[in-house]
């Protein structure tokens, strides 16, 4: 393994990305599928996980941190503290359940507006599980209408399939590359002393000490 | 190190959540000696960790300890526990035999008494009571230990039971219903006991039965501490030169050389705490008790473990004893 601290890879941003919905609409497999390109069965999420990824997107060197978040409403008062600083949320619905879907608006649109801390935070709204196109009972239209309605970015994907699970993640990395106030915070993130991390650029030097 | 999910022969175990036929009866594969699935072939075959004999011939004279303890059906354990607490405590630390787990378990925990004063009640439970968390329940039981040959096939006699156990809770305890994580604990339970058993032994953790609700986790949150320390003592040269991402993979998979109880926890008991933390965590709960008393309903369940903290009384240290380590 190699594990020299030293040989960490650089990048040009840190972004740190959440992930949001009812429970077993698949969050963690949408997860999984985007770091590991992989799918199984997996366990329900029990408070929050969170992994890392390196990714070059629009010819940038980014590292997302992704929080992946447990759908229950019992976990709530734990999870709500994992929207700060977020410059991305992603809201997951079940594209077979109604209820995941009305939930967006009953809940968690609410949630967002209440904790995140990024005026400027990047929205995407996902119908993950196409795969099962049969049981469908919300159509494309009415995700489509919310993402309007909510300015949110709009994808259907499957983290079964594989299907435009990299497109949700890239189209919001992409959207908040093109947003200044996200990406000053990006690189001068906060979470400076656990990532570490090279400030990309000299303005970031004005605010040192010596 | 990337520890696969596809089992072993190449056979995929993925099984997707749809159809509600009772599945077919997975074929069988190798599994660890708790009924888990072994998921690793990059263990070298020479680990297969053969127990020495004296290992064995120990393990049968600890069950002999344990049966002339525990007596008939348990009808010695309160007595012996009344008598010699500390020969109890000391032998709980050893290990309680694997075979014995589920009796003892229900011995500790006063769960035996639950259910002799409750006949019938589990049954009125499963078979007449509805429970506003059934959909939850039902959407999590095949996320619940999927690579446990007991819980693997669909609508099998595992998965039943789980569900029934959690349905039957989640009545019982209207308050709390059915959270996450909870089929993990009834799951466990029902790989050592029958379903009423699990049942009401649940109801002893969770609600409280001799001990107060989950007391032995707080009254045990120092051992708890040091095993976590005497794991990350035992991994700590290894764990100390990996960088952020992979730690967080090791912290959750730790080799399997680590997490032998024989070695582990002589060397968790051995590590001493100060008091410090002790300190530390009352002034935490001094600055923060205006706070979480403000928070109302959401944070209940902080607020009552925090009552039963103070609570405790003194005669049921016997059997969840305070830590000692102050030698």
């Amino acid at each position: 393994m190699d594990s020299s601290s030293s040989s960490q890879p650089e990048f040009d941003y840190l972004f740190k990305l959440l992930l949001i919905g009812d429970s077993g609409v698949g969050k963690s497999s949408l997860l999984l599928r985007f770091t590991s390109d992989s799918f199984d069965d997996l366990s329900p999420t029990i408070g929050v996980d969170f992994k890392v990824k390196m990714v070059t997107i629009g010819g940038k060197k980014l590292k997302l941190a992704i929080w992946d978040t447990a759908g229950q409403e019992r976990f709530r008062t734990l999870t709500s503290s994992y929207y700060r600083g977020a410059q991305g949320i992603i809201m997951v619905y079940d594209v077979t359940r109604r209820e995941t879907f009305s939930n967006l608006a009953d809940v968690w649109a609410k949630e967002i507006d209440l904790y995140s801390t990024n005026q400027d935070c990047i929205k995407m709204l996902v119908g993950n599980k196409v795969d099962k196109e049969s049981e469908r009972v919300v159509t494309k239209k009415e995700g489509i209408d919310f993402a309007r309605e909510y300015g949110c970015l709009f994808l259907e994907c499957s983290a079964k399939t594989r299907v435009n699970v990299e497109q949700c993640f890239e189209e919001l990395v992409l959207k908040i590359l093109d947003t200044p106030s996200l990406l000053a915070e990006g690189s001068a993130g906060v979470e400076r002393n656990i990532f570490k991390q090279k400030p990309p650029q000299a303005d970031a030097s004005t605010s040192s000490c010596c | 190190m990337v520890r696969g999910f596809v089992t072993a022969n190449g056979m995929e175990k993925k099984r997707t959540s749809d159809e509600f036929e009772p599945g077919p009866i997975p074929p069988s594969q190798p599994v660890d000696r708790f009924g888990f699935i072994k998921q690793e072939q990059n263990s070298p075959d020479g680990i297969t960790k053969s127990r020495p004999a004296n290992e064995h011939e120990r393990e049968e004279r600890r069950i002999r300890k344990w049966r002339k303890m525990i007596g008939v059906g348990g009808s010695d354990w309160k007595h012996y526990v009344r008598r010699k607490p500390h020969v109890v405590k000391r032998r709980i630390r050893k290990g309680i035999p694997d075979c014995l787990r589920g009796l003892v378990w229900q011995l500790i925990s006063g769960s035996r008494d639950l259910l002799l004063m409750n006949p019938g009640v589990y049954e009125q439970l499963v078979i007449y009571e509805t429970s506003a968390s059934e959909l939850d329940i039902i959407r999590d039981i095949s996320r619940t230990f999927p690579s446990h040959v007991f819980f693997q096939q669909r609508h099998g006699p595992g998965q039943r039971s789980l569900y029934n156990v959690l349905k039957a809770y989640s009545v019982y305890d209207r308050d709390v219903g059915y959270v996450q994580g909870m089929g993990f604990l009834a799951g466990l339970l029902l790989l050592y006991m029958s379903e009423e058993d699990a049942f009401w032994l649940l109801v002893a953790l969770l609600k409280g039965a001799v001990h107060a609700p989950m007391e032995g986790l707080y009254l045990g949150v120092k051992v708890v501490f040091k095993v976590g320390l005497a794991l990350l003592r035992f991994c700590h040269d290894g764990l100390i030169k990996l960088p952020f991402e992979k730690l967080i993979h090791a912290l959750r998979n730790f080799p399997e050389d680590a997490m032998n109880p024989d070695t582990l926890l002589p060397l968790a008991f051995s590590i001493k705490v100060s008091k410090r933390l002790e300190e530390l965590k009352q002034e935490y709960e001094k600055r923060n008790v205006a706070s979480l008393q403000q928070t109302g309903s959401a944070n209940r369940q902080q607020l009552a473990i925090k009552d039963k903290e103070f609570s405790i009384r003194p005669e049921t240290s016997n059997c969840v004893p305070k830590d000692d380590s102050s030698r």
